[in-house]
């Protein structure tokens, strides 16, 4: 799309090609700088942080998996974030659909209150919470990120699928009803195929959320075997602060998957982002 | 209504619920253990007189004012700088947003790294073009803690408002640019007199994202400084979490978490309120 514009640049436009692009390299150096930093020693990192490793110790990176556990930490986050994700956005989209195409007493009273989740920021219940789930026997388990982890996204998740199904006119969901269908049929099969690019934005955008989530995860989980990435990452830092080279291993890990998949996938997250803000 | 049960049990046992016991154990003494005892307003004097806690609203507010200027401002001057149809510049888009989707530790980690005292990227530059003397424990000292906190803050989510800016940008009739052109503006008068009125109503959800959510803010404190140096950084999460889970106070962290729930309420709310005057409704 952009190469149909290819005539020569004017000055301005240089300019403009320029200087952006001096600000975005600037910005995106630390990360470039964490990537081969991963492969020096400590003492390459303390004698001359900007040069390139003499020798790419591909050990640090090995080393770093072992001793931080790590895979075990990737285990527990990708178990978390694929069930609280899946479970909020369908709820959300039975929500949405509900909203929207369906009539009960109540319909109004129960999205406004769902949309004071929309403001409410989350340390204002991780007290509260933090006993409720060591009440219902949930602390140290994975269910105390995945359920409160759903149930913080919903508001912005129904919200947004809201807003989508009203942008779609119900005509499909009224013939498939004239035609005998139920509801439940018409929820999977007319309406869930209409809104699945509006579910799959909302999956990329509460991945995005879920699987960087730390307030929730550093409370109510405290036992190594469970712990998510953004949690081990922190207290493997602390443990490790000395040793440079060991951190930096372990943040390339942690990050670089994600890096590659959000390039891969980055046109649904900025199109789910533009959709937040719209109207 | 079976249809949007899930969702409203789901909510009201994790958020709902949890809201509404933190209004009763506000008003108790409680170490999370033992059966709570009334305490009645004492849990809320005692916060109105914690020097500490006030203090974090204090630098919560110089957080957010900060993030106005280094998120959404700065995202809004990348947008315009970046909406180029030309080659490399989907590519900086691209690159730009990148920190939005690492997690908050990991970039909290890294930029530790970037500011360290000896060995860091920051004091290393410095070092490299003969301005040693200008190094400075950026993250250990009070006077430059929390400006740091927030410019990494910036870093991390100025591609957030970039893109929502970015999206609207595209959505200006190009006529309109076209006609000021003819009628003679230069760039700088056409991005006042068309471009910032035209976003109004972005600017104004942006704004709220961003008060909203830096009094939210707790990873980024968490990670780097965790209320270090000597206080200096704290903000209204760190302290609660110290105060309930380092202290066993669980009574008072919560009437603390009352204290910011309310707080954001109001002022979202009468800023929603304000802001519908300029005829904009967003819920």
């Amino acid at each position: 799309m952009s190469r149909a514009t290819e005539r020569p640049r004017s000055a301005a436009e240089w300019l403009q090609f320029g200087s952006a692009g001096v600000i975005v390299l600037v910005m995106f150096y630390p990360a470039i700088w964490m990537v081969y930093s991963a492969f020096k020693s400590n003492r390459e990192i303390f004698r001359t942080p900007f040069a390139l490793p003499s020798e790419w110790k591909w050990g640090n990176l090995i080393e770093a998996w072992n001793v931080g556990g790590l895979g075990t930490l990737y285990l527990n986050s990708v178990f978390v974030t694929v069930m609280a994700v899946s479970m909020c956005v369908l709820f959300a989209t039975g929500a949405a659909f509900a909203f929207t195409r369906l009539e009960f007493p109540g319909r109004t009273l129960m999205y406004r209150v769902l949309l004071v989740g929309l403001l409410l920021p989350p340390p204002s219940v991780a007290i509260a919470l933090f006993t409720q789930l060591r009440d219902m026997h949930l602390l140290n388990t994975h269910w105390a990120l995945i359920l409160p982890g759903a149930a913080w996204q919903l508001a912005f998740t129904t919200f947004l699928m809201r807003s989508y199904f009203l942008s779609i006119r119900p005509d499909m969901e009224e013939a498939a009803r004239l035609d005998g269908a139920n509801t439940w049929e018409i929820f999977w099969h007319v309406s869930v195929p209409m809104v699945w690019p509006a579910m799959l934005t909302m999956i990329v955008l509460n991945t995005i959320a879920v699987w960087n989530e730390l307030l929730f995860a550093l409370l109510f989980v405290t036992d190594d075997a469970q712990r998510t990435l953004p949690v081990g990452l922190v207290r493997f830092s602390g443990y490790h602060s000395t040793n440079y080279s060991l951190v930096f291993a372990a943040l390339a890990i942690t990050t670089v998957p994600i890096l590659i998949l959000y390039f891969i996938l980055q046109r649904h997250v900025i199109a789910g982002l533009t959709a937040t803000a719209m109207d | 209504m079976l249809f949007a049960a899930p969702a409203m049990l789901l909510f009201a046992t994790f958020v709902l619920l949890p809201l509404g016991a933190s209004v009763y154990y506000a008003f108790t003494y409680w170490d999370g253990f033992s059966a709570p005892r009334w305490a009645g307003f004492a849990n809320f004097a005692r916060a109105l007189t914690d020097p500490t806690f006030l203090m974090s609203f204090v630098h919560v507010v110089l957080y957010i004012l900060a993030t106005l200027v280094f998120e959404v401002s700065f995202g809004l001057f990348m947008a315009v700088l970046l909406n180029s149809d030309r080659r490399g510049f989907s590519l900086m888009r691209g690159m730009f947003f990148a920190p939005v989707v690492l997690s908050m530790s990991a970039a909290g980690v890294l930029w530790k790294f970037v500011l360290d005292y000896r060995t860091g990227l920051l004091n290393s530059t410095l070092r490299s073009v003969g301005l040693g003397d200008w190094a400075q424990p950026w993250l250990a000292q009070p006077e430059t803690a929390l400006l740091f906190i927030c410019i990494v803050s910036g870093w991390k989510y100025a591609g957030f408002y970039m893109v929502i800016f970015f999206a609207a940008l595209r959505r200006i009739p190009r006529n309109l640019y076209e006609a000021a052109k003819l009628d003679g503006a230069n760039g700088t008068q056409q991005f006042f007199a068309i471009t910032l009125p035209m976003l109004k109503q972005n600017v104004i959800v942006c704004i709220l994202l961003a008060v909203t959510g830096g009094f939210a803010g707790f990873d980024l404190f968490f990670t780097m400084t965790n209320g270090q140096p000597f206080g200096a950084t704290e903000v209204p999460a760190t302290w609660i979490i110290k105060q309930a889970f380092d202290q066993n106070q669980i009574g008072y962290g919560v009437a603390l978490t009352v204290v910011l729930t309310v707080v954001v309420s109001v002022i979202s709310i009468a800023y929603l309120k304000i802001s519908e005057r300029g005829h904009v409704t967003r819920y």
